[in-house]
Parts: structure tokens; C-alpha cells; sequence
């Protein structure tokens, strides 16, 4: 079952103009004292839009030269793109492109000053998104009784009016972590989520757990792809989230981009990325990070330094962590046929598809912490821990001023390679703390002893030969079992030397109800079950999907394993996730 | 930038290699201080004010580590305590630190709440430096200022200082020359003619490319100045104490008493181990490096060669 096309296809978009939907407004909503930043988002979004094109044009317009390079950058990227794209937007916009190619030779200064101006206001406004106060108290009740209604369709009529739903949502969703230190942040400083990145979930359930931990909401970058169903556009858009069109390869789109989160933060809006850049198909941590809107926040931080604002700019390193994967068959199968590099964007997957949603919903429906998101302890913009009141503390624990980073010669100066430079030591200090933060499940514990028997049983074997031995490996249930318990206790053991983090369930289950959640929650919903329940045995079924859900802690291998013969099958396993 | 700008520059470690340094930012006309255990015990070095206290070097814009790795954490921490993020620190060091192959600038970070680090590499020598004879360095940091200042501090009419934002592969570099160089040393040392040097030191290269992205280096960075340019340095016989080490090892000294006529903390000895064990556990291939860890560790000279020699030629 599909999306009715009329919520797929691009019509109601064309219907609106191509611009997300609004609710009209008669009466302009005044923030309250205690509102977050965010809802001051409209007053100022014509003021935000405005300064974005401005910088740029600014810059760009410095001289002829790099005027000139920017304009044919954008009508040789656009022209590109909208040729192969035939669509509506092609036939609007294409013309205006050619155009602009054949005429840059012949413009006068004024006018290509005028058409840079031109370009860079369209995009800022393409990009810009929205804030409706109205639409955040409608889906802040709603989202969690709709996600409910989906999981028992029949309990509907009750949950619906009570506070039932809060509960369930609750009770699905576990948020830990440093949430009483950011509610104290926010109000000092400006808060950049950096989370790990496994389902377009993702900004849904993390929006859930910054309402449930009381934090306020951020703006984030959402690909336009997931603007063309005109629902979930409609509150993208009304939320605060910015349209991201990866498509565009234009270098003033992506400067648009940049200097409208850098102007947010500036100001004040809390903000999220997925340092990733997309989802991980392979579900291994990230360990190369795009930073172009991680840099975009230091950048912030300097120029507001250079303007003598001392506004604090924090990251949080979060992770979401799943027991089961929306989209986990289509991910790993895309990172299997160009190790992620097939299709940047995917917009058929299991995402799209409302009978995966349900059945997705109904499978975790009834498991406590089916997805924990854990925020990490926050960072400056130079990777110095914080204390409770914000300040960045040295290694010898000692309190220092995170502007002296941004001094030269005693004076603050505004200097983006070196913030670049900066930026880059953030990324690496990320990817530390994503593994430290990682929240193991059930699943990726059975997954990975099920996987290291394949790796034993396949000496030798590249990994496309080993995905091919569907079935033959078997393992007797007790032995996983045992087996299952053993990497718990020693992922326990490493929890509490700070090297990891496991879920609830490892905590208070026995190693035979680990391994019963894990098939109960694989079995009946994945197409492609990672095992098969033999009674006696498990046998693992789809190597490919073990592959997945053993990812997430395929970096411990080495650390954890704790029998002589799985030594080197958990250092074959280990080498793939190595961070260096 | 101005050339005629004065900087106040640091220095820690009183060894050859950290009065050389003192010496020729001295003789660019800035104001250096020079940290050393020993202290005023030290020489005196014109325009060099000597110290064995870290006061006053929360006010260098630049300060030079020129400690053997082993003592740089140590001293990094307690020098870190009274710095901030305005500082630059640039490590001279061939060192990588632990099992881990830890590169010092991580360390660095990890122990002081300094990020503009830099790490100084390539064929530059104490008593080029010292002389003010022609040569040449590296400095790898992702710092486009703090190359600025490392040229600044020392180069000029004498000594060429290119940059690289590479730091971990300018360190990983620095660290595979120092072994190499004993290497070399060694085949000098057992009467070793050019061609088998050449052959051992283009392999040694392949393999050391084949090893830097497990440790976060870009192989190209090994054909610059701290790799290749270095090597080149050391085979046109810089006499450095590497290959005066090695040299010794092969004339049939002992470990011990060839580190003692070399007179300097050698990196290389420590490096050939962790690096032959890092790459079995990543199952690479590192034949030159286990068989420089067996020579180290008693290996007959022939036996070694046998080793190498045996080995399968394939397509370059």
C-alpha cells in the first residue's frame, strides 16, 4: 500500500506554487517572555532573509571577477540540473538559466550585481522556513495520539480525547542523558543538536524528545525531497524546519544555506544537523561527518565574538538509537550495491510506505525503550566539555574562555579557514563521543554473535560471499544465549568505564529475553528476517541483515569478545568500523 | 602579516634540536624563552632568556615542544594549565605515543585546551639550524596562521618552511623517516650497497602508504618534505643520530651501547614494535617494518636480508 498520489506526486505543491502551505493569519501572534527563541521566528524571518542575501551579496560582489564566477557557477549548475530533471520546474525555470549563461558576457556591472542579488534572494527564500505557534500546540498533543492510533488502530476511539497516548509514547521512547543540564543551557546560550542519523524518523522522534524532556524546539535542514508530500510539508514548514534541495549544486545555494543557519545562530535559535549527512546505510557510526553546517555554528560563535555579542554556542552530541530500523532493508542494500554511494537520496523506501509504518509501529508497539535518544554532554565549539553553568573547562579542569579561540594578537578576528580548521577538530571529537554515547540493543547484541559465527564459518570469504550463505549457519539457542549474555556483561563492564552506553533491557533482562526480544521484534516485520527460529536452533537467515544490526557495535568487536576461537572473527568484524 | 613583526616565541626542551630553535628565532629578532629542567644550567644563548619555570609562557603566541615523545604529555599538561585557546604550540617530535600510535598533536589536545597545534618535520637539522646553513621544513597544522607564525619564527633567508594541513600524515611521516633513517643506517652499517638501499627505501614508502590511512594520514603527504624529502636527507648522510644508531647496530653493537653513542632519545626503536603490531592486527602487509623490529630485537644482518629477499616480487 502507497501514499493516495495525490499526497505523493507533486500536484498540490504545483497547486500552491511550489511554496509549503501556511495557515493565514489575522492577528500577528505576540511571544510571551518565557517563549522559546523560536517563536519569535516570524517577526524576524523577513530581517533574517534579508541579512542572509545581503552577506552574500556582499561578498560576492567584491569585484567583477568573482561576480562573474558565481553567476556562471549557478547558471552551468542550474541549467545542468533542471535539463536532466524535466519536470514543471524545468520548463518554469530552465529559460531564465540559458538566459543568464548566454547574457553574463554582456552585463554591465549594475545588472549582474542585480541578478546575484536576484538569485541569492530566491534561494534565501526557497530555503527560509516557518514558525506557526498554532501548528507546534496542534502536533505536540497530536503526533503522539496519531502514532498511537496507527499502533491499535481499534484503541482509537479511547486514547484519542485521554492522555493515554502520551503514555504509550512515553514508555516507547526513552530520552536520557544530560536533559536537566540543556534545559539550563538554552537559556544562556544556543544549542546545536548533532545527532547520529539511522531513519527519517529521526527529526520526528527527536522533535518527541526535546517536548518530552521539556526542551525547547530547533530548526533544522530537511531535505526537499520530504517537502513534495504536502502533510508532512505542511508541518516541516510550520515547525521551523528549512528547505534543503540537494539537488542544487550550485556553490551560492550551499553559501545560502550556510549563512542562513549561521544568521540563526547568531541569533539565538537552537538548531539541529545530522552530521552525517545521511542516514547510515550501513548502520555503522558515522566517522566521516559533512561539517559545512557544523562550521556555519562556529562561524556564528567568531562573528559574534568580532561584534562584541558573548552568546554561548554549544553542540550536543546525540544518538538515536533504534531496536528496530524503519528503513533497514532498503539502507543496507543500498550500501551493499555502492557502499552508500547509489543514491544519496531515496524516496521510495519503507518511509514512504504507509503499510511498513504500521507495521513498523505495531511490531515495537508493546517494547519499552524501542528507541532511546540520548543527549550527550555538550561541547563548545572547540570540543571543551562544560560545566553546569556553561563555562568550558580545560583538561586540567580549570574554567577558560572559549572566545580566546577566536583572538588574534589579543583581538577577536573573524577567520573561516581557521574556524574550518576548528570545525574540522569538532568533527573528530564527534565521532568519539557518538561511539561513547551509543545506546546498544537487544538486536545489535544478537546480531553481532549470529554475525561473528558467519565470519568463523566463512574463513577466507569476501563479504559478498559470506551475505550469500543464507541459512546454513546455525547456532543452538542456549548458545546464543550464553554467548549473548557473555557480550552483555562485557558491554555492561565497558558502560561503566564510560566506553559505551546499553539499553534498560540489557540491564534488567536475562540473556534468554534479550534474545527472544530480538526475534519477536525482527520476525514478521523485516521481508528479509535476520533469523529463522528453528526451536532448538536460530539459524541466521539474512547475513546481509545481521551485517546491519551487528554494525552499530561492529567497532567493540575486538574489545568484546571473550572466547579464544571468536578472537579473530571479531578482529576481521572490528577493522570495518575502526575510526581511524 | 608583517615580516618586521616581533613574536613572543616559547621553546621547551634544552636538547640539540630545542636551542637550535631558540637560536634561529632568536636571530629573527624575537623574544624567546627557553624552558629546561636543567635551567640556568643550560649555556647561555644570545638573546634567549633560559628559565626552568612555565611563567611567562601564557605570553609566547607560538611555543615549540622539542621533548622526546615520552616526556611530551607530561610537560604539555603541566605547561596547558596556564594556557588557553589563544595559544599555538608546535611539536618537534618523530614520536607516535603508545599502543594506539597515538600522533602527539591528539595527545596535545587531549591534555591542554590548546587547538592551534601545529608539528614540525622534515630535513631540517640542529646544526643546519644553529649554522644558519641552507635548508628546509614542514609544518603540518590545519592552521593557516600558525604556518604563518612557524615561518615568521624561523624561516627566512636560511631555512624554507612549507605547510601542510595534513598534520597527522606530516607526523606519521616524521615517525616512518626516523625508523627508515636507522634502517638505512643499518644497511650501511653491514656494508649494504646504493641499489639495495634504494630498492629497501621505495618499498619501505609503499608500505608506509599502505599504513597511513589506518592511522588517519593521507599517503601523499608521505612524497613531501616530511617523507620523502627527509629520506632524501638522510641518505645524502645528514648523519643524524638514527643512522648513527643503526649504523653501529650493524657494525655488530648492541642495542644499548649503540643508543649511547648515538646520544639521543631514538624514536624509531620504540616505533618499529607498535607499528609492526598495529599492522597484524589490521592484517597489513608490513614486511620492512617486522623485519627492522627483528633486527632491532637481535636478528642476524643476513638473516634479515634472506628475509626480504625471499619475499615475492610483484607488479610495483
Amino acid at each position: 500500500m502507497k501514499l493516495p498520489k495525490f499526497l505523493r506526486s507533486n500536484a498540490v505543491s504545483k497547486f500552491i506554487g511550489g511554496q509549503p502551505m501556511r495557515l493565514p493569519r489575522l492577528k500577528p501572534y505576540v511571544p510571551k517572555p518565557d517563549d522559546p527563541t523560536i517563536f519569535w521566528f516570524n517577526s524576524e524571518r523577513k530581517d533574517i532573509v534579508r541579512e542572509v542575501v545581503d552577506r552574500i551579496t556582499a561578498r560576492h560582489t567584491v569585484d567583477r571577477r568573482r561576480m562573474e564566477l558565481a553567476l556562471n557557477d549557478a547558471a552551468f549548475h542550474e541549467t545542468r540540473r533542471l535539463e536532466s530533471q524535466k519536470d514543471a520546474e524545468a520548463a518554469e525555470s530552465l529559460g531564465y538559466w540559458r538566459g543568464l549563461m548566454r547574457r553574463i558576457a554582456r552585463m554591465s556591472d549594475d545588472e549582474k550585481r542585480d541578478a546575484l542579488r536576484d538569485i541569492v534572494s530566491r534561494m534565501g527564500h526557497d530555503v527560509a522556513g516557518n514558525f506557526d505557534p498554532r501548528v507546534y500546540a496542534f502536533s505536540k498533543h497530536a503526533v503522539p495520539r496519531l502514532l498511537t492510533g496507527v499502533m491499535r488502530p481499534s484503541s482509537l476511539p479511547e486514547v484519542m480525547p485521554s492522555g493515554e497516548s502520551e503514555t504509550v509514547i512515553e514508555r516507547l521512547l526513552r530520552v536520557e542523558g544530560e536533559v536537566e543540564l540543556l534545559r539550563r543551557l538554552e537559556k544562556k546560550g544556543t544549542l546545536v543538536y548533532v545527532p547520529t542519523h539511522s531513519s527519517n524518523l529521526d527529526s520526528i522522534v527527536l522533535g518527541r524528545a526535546l517536548e518530552v524532556g521539556h526542551l525547547s524546539p530547533v530548526i533544522y535542514g530537511a531535505g526537499k525531497n520530504l517537502f513534495t508530500n504536502p502533510i508532512i510539508s505542511f508541518f516541516m514548514h510550520n515547525l521551523g524546519a528549512y528547505r534543503v534541495d540537494r539537488r542544487v549544486q550550485a556553490s551560492l545555494y550551499k553559501e545560502v544555506l550556510k549563512q542562513y543557519s549561521q544568521v540563526m545562530i547568531e541569533r539565538g535559535y537552537h538548531s539541529l544537523f545530522f552530521p552525517g549527512g545521511t542516514r547510515s546505510r550501513s548502520n555503522l557510526l558515522e566517522t566521516k561527518l559533512k561539517l559545512g553546517l557544523a562550521g556555519s555554528a562556529v562561524n556564528a560563535f567568531a562573528n559574534n565574538r568580532v561584534n562584541g555579542v558573548d552568546r554561548d554556542v554549544w553542540f550536543v552530541p546525540t544518538t538515536i538509537n533504534y531496536e528496530l530500523v524503519l528503513e533497514a532493508e532498503t539502507l543496507i542494500e543500498d550500501w551493499l550495491k555502492a557502499e552508500g554511494k547509489a543514491r544519496y537520496i531515496i524516496d521510495d523506501d519503507e518511509f514512504s510506505r504507509v503499510d511498513r509504518w504500521v507495521a513498523f509501529f505495531r511490531k515495537i508497539m508493546g517494547l519499552e525503550a524501542a528507541c532511546v535518544i540520548r543527549f550527550g554532554t555538550p561541547v563548545d565549539c572547540f570540543g571543551n566539555p562544560v560545566d553546569g553553568e556553561g563555562r568550558s573547562l580545560a583538561p586540567s579542569g580549570g574554567t577558560i574562555d572559549p572566545g580566546s579561540y577566536v583572538l588574534r594578537q589579543g583581538k577577536p578576528v573573524f577567520d573561516p579557514a581557521r574556524d574550518a580548521a576548528y570545525t574540522k577538530d569538532l568533527g573528530d571529537s564527534l565521532v568519539r563521543r557518538f561511539r561513547e554515547e551509543t545506546v546498544l540493543m537487544a538486536t545489535n547484541l544478537v546480531a553481532h554473535v549470529l554475525w561473528r559465527r558467519v565470519v568463523m564459518a566463512t574463513p577466507g570469504l569476501d563479504l559478498f560471499a559470506r551475505l550469500r550463505v543464507r541459512g546454513e549457519v546455525s547456532l543452538p539457542r542456549e548458545e546464543l544465549e550464553r554467548e549473548v549474555g557473555a557480550l552483555r556483561d562485557k558491554l555492561v563492564q565497558m558502560e561503566s568505564q564510560g566506553l559505551t552506553r546499553v539499553n534498560t533491557s540489557l540491564h534488567d533482562d536475562t540473556p534468554a529475553e534479550l534474545v527472544a526480544r530480538a526475534l519477536e521484534v525482527w520476525n514478521g516485520y523485516h521481508t528479509r528476517s535476520p533469523t529463522t527460529d528453528l526451536g532448538e536452533d536460530i539459524a541466521a537467515d539474512d547475513p546481509s541483515m545481521l551485517l546491519y544490526y551487528q554494525n552499530r557495535l561492529a567497532p567493540l568487536a575486538p574489545d568484546v569478545v571473550t572466547e579464544e576461537a571468536h578472537v579473530e572473527a571479531a578482529r576481521e568484524i572490528g577493522v570495518v568500523g575502526a575510526i581511524r | 602579516m608583517s615580516a618586521a613583526r616581533t613574536m613572543q616565541i616559547g621553546v621547551l626542551g634544552g636538547g640539540g634540536f630545542g636551542r637550535a630553535i631558540a637560536r634561529a628565532c632568536a636571530r629573527n629578532g624575537h623574544e624567546v624563552t627557553l624552558w629546561s629542567r636543567r635551567g640556568k644550567q643550560l649555556p647561555a644563548i644570545e638573546g634567549v632568556r633560559i628559565t626552568d619555570a612555565f611563567a611567562g609562557f601564557e605570553r609566547a603566541e607560538v611555543s615549540f615542544l622539542a621533548v622526546p615523545s615520552p616526556y611530551v604529555e607530561d610537560l604539555a599538561r603541566e605547561l596547558g594549565a596556564g594556557l588557553d585557546g589563544r595559544h599555538q604550540l608546535v611539536h618537534v617530535s618523530r614520536g607516535l605515543i603508545g599502543e594506539e600510535l597515538e600522533p602527539i598533536s591528539e595527545a596535545l589536545r587531549r591534555v591542554t585546551p590548546c587547538r592551534r597545534l601545529g608539528a614540525l618535520a622534515g630535513p631540517l637539522v640542529s646544526e643546519a639550524l644553529e649554522a644558519g646553513s641552507p635548508s628546509g621544513a614542514i609544518v603540518g597544522t590545519r592552521f593557516p596562521e600558525l604556518a604563518d607564525g612557524v615561518r615568521l619564527a624561523l624561516g627566512g633567508e636560511y631555512v624554507r618552511v612549507y605547510d601542510s594541513r595534513d598534520i597527522i600524515g606530516v607526523e606519521f611521516a616524521s615517525a616512518m623517516v626516523g625508523l627508515l633513517a636507522l634502517g638505512v643506517g643499518y644497511g650501511l652499517g653491514v656494508g649494504a650497497g646504493p641499489a639495495a638501499l634504494a630498492v629497501f627505501l621505495t618499498r619501505a614508502l609503499r608500505e608506509a602508504g599502505r599504513l597511513a590511512p589506518s592511522l588517519g594520514a593521507d599517503p601523499a603527504t608521505l612524497l613531501g618534505l616530511a617523507g620523502y624529502g627527509d629520506l632524501l636527507a638522510v641518505v645524502a648522510g645528514d648523519e643524524r643520530p638514527e643512522t648513527r644508531l643503526g649504523r653501529a647496530m650493524g657494525q655488530g653493537a648492541s642495542l644499548e651501547a649503540a643508543a649511547t653513542n648515538a646520544g639521543a632519545h631514538i624514536e624509531g626503536v620504540q616505533i618499529a614494535r607498535r607499528l609492526s603490531a598495529h599492522a597484524k592486527r589490521l592484517r597489513l602487509e608490513a614486511p620492512i617494518t617486522d623485519t627492522l623490529l627483528a633486527v632491532i630485537e637481535g636478528m642476524p644482518a643476513a638473516q634479515a636480508m634472506r628475509a626480504l629477499m625471499a619475499r615475492d616480487a610483484g607488479t610495483e
